[in-house]
């Protein structure tokens, strides 16, 4: 690991943006995150939190998922919006849910109230961008944790663990596809539905976390990518990206820290 | 719940394999979100049976499913692709391969079991009886 990467070849080294564990923000970096989202929210178009929310299920219906494609596009999905919620609040970065060790919603999600405001994080209006609105549509975020009768609650620290244990990039894939769906389908309500899940933040903070397991697998196992027919295949995303472009996330600009702690050196 | 069970599928000798998975082909998701849970050779297993080696218990496998169609007329048809160039990325809905790894599972049958039959109860929001899981095949792969 290292916390600097060159953006090209002959470029300065650039610091890299950490991604923290939700449970280990300090109170001014949780604060700036619901600030950039709250922000985000507020805006109907192209830089809105809402706009790419509609990426994901209605209206747009661009993710990928049970398939190869499924890490590379929620990378590159990750990498669009917490680029937006920079342009909001410069230095924010997506937080992670680590559910194979924590059990239940993290505070930061589940606490009505925060910063003396509705808590963004823990319920938001649903307002589709670019599309008229159908009759049955949600107008608000719901979570309904256990509402698919046995589905297994987080930790899932024997899932992660399996994951983590396969050799091949197509095992690892499917492995890890498995736990995100139990988690998605455990939390239910809004993240229940692949059409409406991207409207809770909450979605973010899961995905950062299956991005997490894919980066520590990469560093795991290097060199075992996806298959070499699909390297080249475009993400519909927006922009638009290519597998290839997913793969190292020091290019992307970021890594992944439980911990960051800096101090002055000697010049 | 839904409960569906296979017809036998025939396991090779013991000496013969490492690692045995179940593979659910074609697993529609275009409905409700659901979780399956899995027994080998116990077609009367229940919400109730505890899900232990003792009664057979292989794992379970959920799927984070579409939901409702909340799109226009056709929105969640499957297109075939319009040309031989067609270089889109198949549609969200297309059925995919669910695997179940079930070695250890099937390492606690005696020795002499020659085929299992695959018991799987399947649960959705809605507590529906048949619909929550629709797949093309199941196939018991070993490999050595």
């Amino acid at each position: 690991m290292t916390i600097t990467a060159r953006p090209a070849p002959n470029a300065a080294p650039v610091r890299l943006k950490v991604r923290k564990n939700i449970d280990s923000l300090s109170a001014q970096e949780l604060s700036d995150f619901r600030r950039a989202v709250k922000q985000a929210m507020a805006l109907n178009d192209k830089r809105g939190f809402e706009y790419f929310a509609g990426w994901h299920g209605v209206p747009l219906g661009w993710c990928q998922h049970h398939d190869p494609l499924f890490l590379p596009w929620h990378r590159a999905y990750l990498y669009w919006l917490e680029l937006a919620l920079q342009s909001e609040v410069p230095g924010v970065t997506l937080p992670w849910w680590d559910w194979s060790k924590s059990a239940g919603i993290p505070a930061a999600y589940s606490s009505a109230q925060a910063d003396g405001d509705d808590n963004v994080l823990a319920k938001a209006a649903i307002n589709v961008v670019n599309a008229t609105h159908k009759s049955g549509w949600p107008t608000e975020t719901s979570r309904a944790p256990g509402e698919v009768p046995n589905t297994p609650a987080p930790p899932y620290q024997q899932e992660w663990a399996y994951a983590m244990k396969a050799t091949t990039y197509a095992d690892f894939s499917q492995r890890l596809w498995t736990v995100h769906d139990t988690l998605h389908v455990w939390v239910g309500g809004t993240m229940g539905q692949v059409d409406w899940a991207a409207y809770d933040p909450i979605f973010f903070a899961h995905h950062a976390n299956v991005d997490r397991a894919w980066r520590i697998w990469q560093a795991a196992n290097p060199g075992a990518n996806p298959p070499a027919n699909i390297l080249d295949q475009s993400l519909q995303t927006d922009p638009a990206m290519q597998v290839h472009q997913t793969l190292d996330v020091h290019q992307l600009g970021y890594e992944y820290a439980g911990t960051q702690a800096t101090v002055p050196g000697s010049a | 719940m839904q409960r569906w069970t296979s017809q036998a599928l025939a396991v090779p000798p013991r000496t013969s394999w490492q690692r045995a998975d179940l593979e659910f082909e074609g697993v529609e998701h275009d409905g409700a979100s659901f979780v399956m849970h899995v027994f080998l050779n116990n077609p009367d297993a229940g919400e109730a049976t505890p899900r232990t080696p003792e009664q057979r218990y292989a794992g379970y496998l959920t799927v984070f499913a579409h939901g409702d169609c909340w799109g226009d007329v056709g929105h969640c048809d499957i297109p075939e692709p319009v040309s031989a160039f067609d270089q889109r990325p198949p549609h969200p809905l297309t059925p995919f391969d669910a695997t179940l790894e079930i070695t250890q599972a099937l390492d606690a049958l005696p020795d002499d079991t020659g085929e299992i039959t695959v018991t799987v109860l399947a649960f959705n929001r809605d507590g529906d009886t048949d619909g929550v899981l629709r797949f093309k095949e199941l196939t018991l792969l070993t490999y050595a």
